[in-house]
């Protein structure tokens, strides 16, 4: 199965750069990266190459506007069995 | 609950749109464009952010949609009432899923707010809620389940704890 992400210290190899290093552009919300756990970093590979790419993300205009239609969050599912039970 | 005044939930989505890009996926119509919008519905405002995930080539869609319900408190102040952020990996055929939606009922039956999906077959949930942490926004959301489908694995939902 493919792995989707470089750990970091993958990064350092590829940018030749300290472990360290790595973990300084992590922490300063620099390199996108998720903490599994207190001591699992992974990078996603597609988030690196982009950020390696020097490609950053405009910032959007945001507006508000009419509802075209309706949104209902968690449509199609159903409500608890006991909570059917306490409202009859 | 969180609440927010009118300005923190325009800068709010734009920062949710950057770290989606950031990541690496893709916005998905109608909001790839400059301009991103709260949709009204009613007296609410409504965010509906379709989002995919950048898979490698050859592979199979994953979606992840980011849906919040925004309702007014006060002039100009906000409270979210609902929320729902949704990962479907058609690759691997899976679902996952946070969720707040009908809270008095979920209270009533489970004495819990929020729930979360597991489908480890996509569209054969084994049960219909499980207990979860409570997502403390679409940023958290995304990056919980953008984790999920890095691991590259189907979840073992039989380690959640099961509501019903």
């Amino acid at each position: 199965m493919e792995r989707l992400y470089y750990t970091p210290r993958e990064v350092a190899a590829a940018l030749a750069i300290s472990d360290d290093a790595v973990l300084d552009l992590i922490n300063r919300g620099d390199l996108p990266a998720l903490r599994v756990s207190a001591r699992v970093i992974r990078i996603p590979i597609a988030a690196f190459d982009l950020w390696r790419s020097g490609v950053t993300p405009r910032r959007r205009r945001v507006a508000t506007r009419p509802a075209s239609g309706t949104v209902t969050i968690g449509a199609g599912e159903s409500l608890p069995e006991g909570a059917r039970a306490l409202l009859r | 609950m969180i609440t927010a005044s009118t300005d923190d939930l325009l800068a709010y989505l734009a920062d949710v749109i950057e770290v989606v890009e950031r990541f690496g996926a893709t916005v998905l119509p109608p909001n790839e464009g400059e301009e991103v919008q709260w949709a009204r519905e009613g007296d609410d405002l409504v965010m509906d952010i379709g989002t995919r995930l950048p898979t490698p080539r050859g592979s199979q869609d994953v979606d992840l949609v980011l849906q919040e319900r925004w309702s007014p408190r006060a002039p100009g102040q906000w409270i979210r009432v609902e929320y729902g952020y949704d990962l479907r990996d058609h690759e691997l055929g899976y679902r996952r899923a946070f969720h707040r939606h009908d809270a008095d009922h979920f209270v009533r039956a489970w004495d819990v707010a929020t729930h979360e999906h597991c489908e480890a077959t996509l569209g054969y949930p084994v049960c219909g809620h499980y207990a979860g942490e409570p997502a403390a926004d679409a940023i958290d959301g995304f990056l919980r389940l953008y984790g999920i489908w890095l691991a590259n694995t189907k979840p073992d939902c039989s380690k959640f704890h099961r509501l019903g």
